[in-house]
């Protein structure tokens, strides 16, 4: 079972998209359970994959095809699982803020989170601050994720943070922001929790998000 | 030294040869700008665009009233951005000229590269576009598109613009033509989708070539065509990196890419003409290969990105002309100080232009930025870029 798992970290981290449907139906017909499988063999591949992108040894086409296998692995795990197990990190919610539409660095985002454990609400592109607001109250929601690439619509990210501390719920709430005129000087400006220049970062952002709001 | 004209001043630049000023290009200038410095036309594009009457006409028939409705005001729209940029005084201008662009319906773009972009309203009375998808997300796609570009009959009107626009401007500023938007990565991720193409490059590289061979033709045409209107500069644009690097591996970039650039960029240098390179975000592994490929001058250097223009000064700028350095994110919007866009100014200068090889720039294309910070940020150039530098 141990080489077969390692079989799907390997096409992961190599990119191997030919078979990995097999690769894992093959662990599950040797008593691996989905969780095992995601946690020692999609998981670690992904971490390798990350590793190897922060060491700018990989690229982001690399992190696409590893996520592309990743989500194949993925709908099939699903179909296996405990509901209970999906999603076990907690909620996360993605919107790309209003008045744009650029989504490519969230989809990311979203696919290496999912991966990592975390059950992924997207609420697509151009969401404005009040339906933001309206999912965490909805879905008791205190990681958020927010992606803008157009400087003109940067003020929505402190719209949305104004609205969730008039609604009494910012100090619950962790926020992170990312896309192309994100940097750490708009994340101060806007009073956001975190910014994240990279979606290998977004793991290691909301992790930390749980140890700080004592969900972890 | 004596004063020269923009166009030396611009030309020289990215020669490598002495100056005497810093230049300040402008990095294709959006509608508001271009609304407060030639003023408000009496019936907004937004109003054409998107009433009623407009929005019925343009859904029940939309290739009849292309032309009249969407096309006119494209082409309208473009010729305002590329005239503000003029009579705001800037050396180099980033002029756009591409009526490619379909409009299936009255709240779409069709780019014939394989693109669908919303046309939306920019929320200053005009309209903008904005990426919606890919166009070509199969084989079938590709073949079944029904929008590819006519590439003689699109270098030819890119042709009678520039002739035009060159007669009416050429003397008051440096034009660098901009006749086909998109590069060949850049159409490439719009037309198939960002997160598909490294699947269309490993499973069906057959329909990768078939695509990059439209697009270079194109490029080819539409640029001879400026070239020949007299336009001096070239622009070509593909993003090919993000915050923190290329998207791709530079590897798979100069095999999928590089010959294809060079020949492109050599149709222009063959007639004596430059190419200013634009590609987004930290691009430090990519730079060898653009300059390889011989482009003269590249921008942008997005401070919001990983890139360090000052080190690219120290290690490549012998090797071609660095453009840009003044942050949209910030510095150029209104919730900035006037003082802080001097100041950074002031501080590019002192550090790039010595050596020349440099010109002030926006980071990026101006994405409805007030005219007057855009205009703080030329005057400092003009009073403190002057050679000898002494700041």
């Amino acid at each position: 079972m141990k080489e077969s798992i390692a079989a799907i970290q390997n096409a992961v981290i190599d990119m191997k998209d030919d078979d990995i449907k097999g690769l894992v139906q093959k662990c599950l017909d040797e008593g691996a359970t989905p969780l095992e499988i995601i946690e020692q063999g999609l998981s670690k591949g992904l971490d390798v994959v990350g590793e190897r992108f922060d060491a700018g040894d990989y690229y982001l086409a690399d992190l696409i095809m590893a996520g592309e296998i990743v989500t194949e692995a993925m709908n099939l795990l699903k179909t296996r699982m405990n509901p209970k197990d999906i999603g076990r990190k907690g909620k996360v919610i993605l919107a790309t803020v209003q008045g744009d539409v650029h989504d490519i660095g969230k989809k990311i985002v979203g696919m290496i989170l999912s991966a990592s454990g975390y059950e992924i609400i997207d609420l697509g592109v151009d969401v404005s601050s009040e339906k933001v607001v309206e999912a965490v109250k909805k879905e008791n929601i205190q990681l958020v994720g927010l992606s803008v690439l157009l400087t003109t619509m940067v003020h929505n990210l402190k719209e949305i943070g104004d609205m969730l501390a008039a609604a009494g719920l910012r100090e619950k709430v962790k926020i992170a922001i990312g896309g192309a005129c994100c940097s750490q000087h708009l994340a101060n400006e806007m009073g956001v929790d975190a910014f994240g220049e990279s979606a290998v970062a977004a793991v290691g952002i909301f992790d930390d998000f749980r140890m700080k709001l004592g969900l972890a | 030294m004596e004063s020269m004209s923009p166009r030396e001043r611009v030309i020289r630049t990215l020669e490598g040869k002495s100056v005497d000023r810093v230049p300040c290009f402008c990095a294709m200038m959006e509608s508001r700008t271009a609304d407060e410095i030639l003023g408000k036309p009496p019936i907004s594009t937004e109003f054409i665009t998107t009433n009623p009457v407009s929005i019925f006409c343009l859904n029940k028939f939309p290739e009849v009233l292309t032309k009249p409705i969407a096309r006119m005001n494209l082409v309208k729209t473009m010729h305002k951005r590329n005239v503000a940029q003029v009579k705001m005084g800037f050396d180099a201008i980033w002029a756009l000229y591409d009526d490619s662009w379909r409009f299936p319906d009255a709240k779409t773009i069709a780019v014939t590269s394989g693109s669908i972009f919303n046309l939306i309203p920019d929320g200053f009375g005009d309209m903008t576009y904005m990426y919606r998808g890919p166009g070509i997300k199969t084989p079938e796609d590709f073949e079944a598109w029904p929008y590819w570009p006519d590439t003689d009959a699109q270098a030819h009107r890119v042709y009678k613009y520039f002739k035009k626009f060159n007669a009416e401007y050429g003397e008051n500023t440096c034009i660098v033509g901009y006749g086909f938007f998109g590069g060949l990565q850049e159409s490439m991720n719009w037309a198939f989708g960002i997160d598909k193409v490294p699947v269309w490059i490993k499973k069906h590289p057959d329909y990768v070539n078939r695509y990059l061979d439209i697009i270079e033709e194109i490029h080819v045409k539409t640029e001879r065509a400026m070239l020949e209107a007299g336009v001096p500069i070239v622009m070509i644009t593909d993003d090919s990196a993000y915050k923190t690097g290329p998207f791709l591996n530079p590897k798979m970039v100069e095999e999928v890419f590089g010959h294809r650039y060079r020949r492109i960029i050599r149709n222009v240098h063959d007639r004596g003409a430059k190419v200013i390179f634009h590609s987004c975000g930290d691009n430090t592994k990519l730079f060898d290969l653009f300059i390889g490929w011989g482009v003269d001058g590249l921008h942008a250097y997005e401070n919001t990105s990983n890139v360090d223009i000052y080190n690219e000064k120290k290690i490549r700028g012998d090797k071609v002309t660095i453009i840009g350095g003044v942050g949209i994110d910030y510095l150029l919007t209104e919730r900035s100080k006037d003082e802080e866009i001097v100041d950074k100014v002031k501080e590019l200068i002192k550090k790039l232009g010595p050596g020349g090889r440099y010109m002030v720039a926006p980071v990026h294309s101006e994405d409805s930025l007030p005219a007057h910070k855009l205009q703080v940020m030329l005057d400092a150039v003009k009073k403190y870029g002057s050679y000898p530098i002494s700041i």
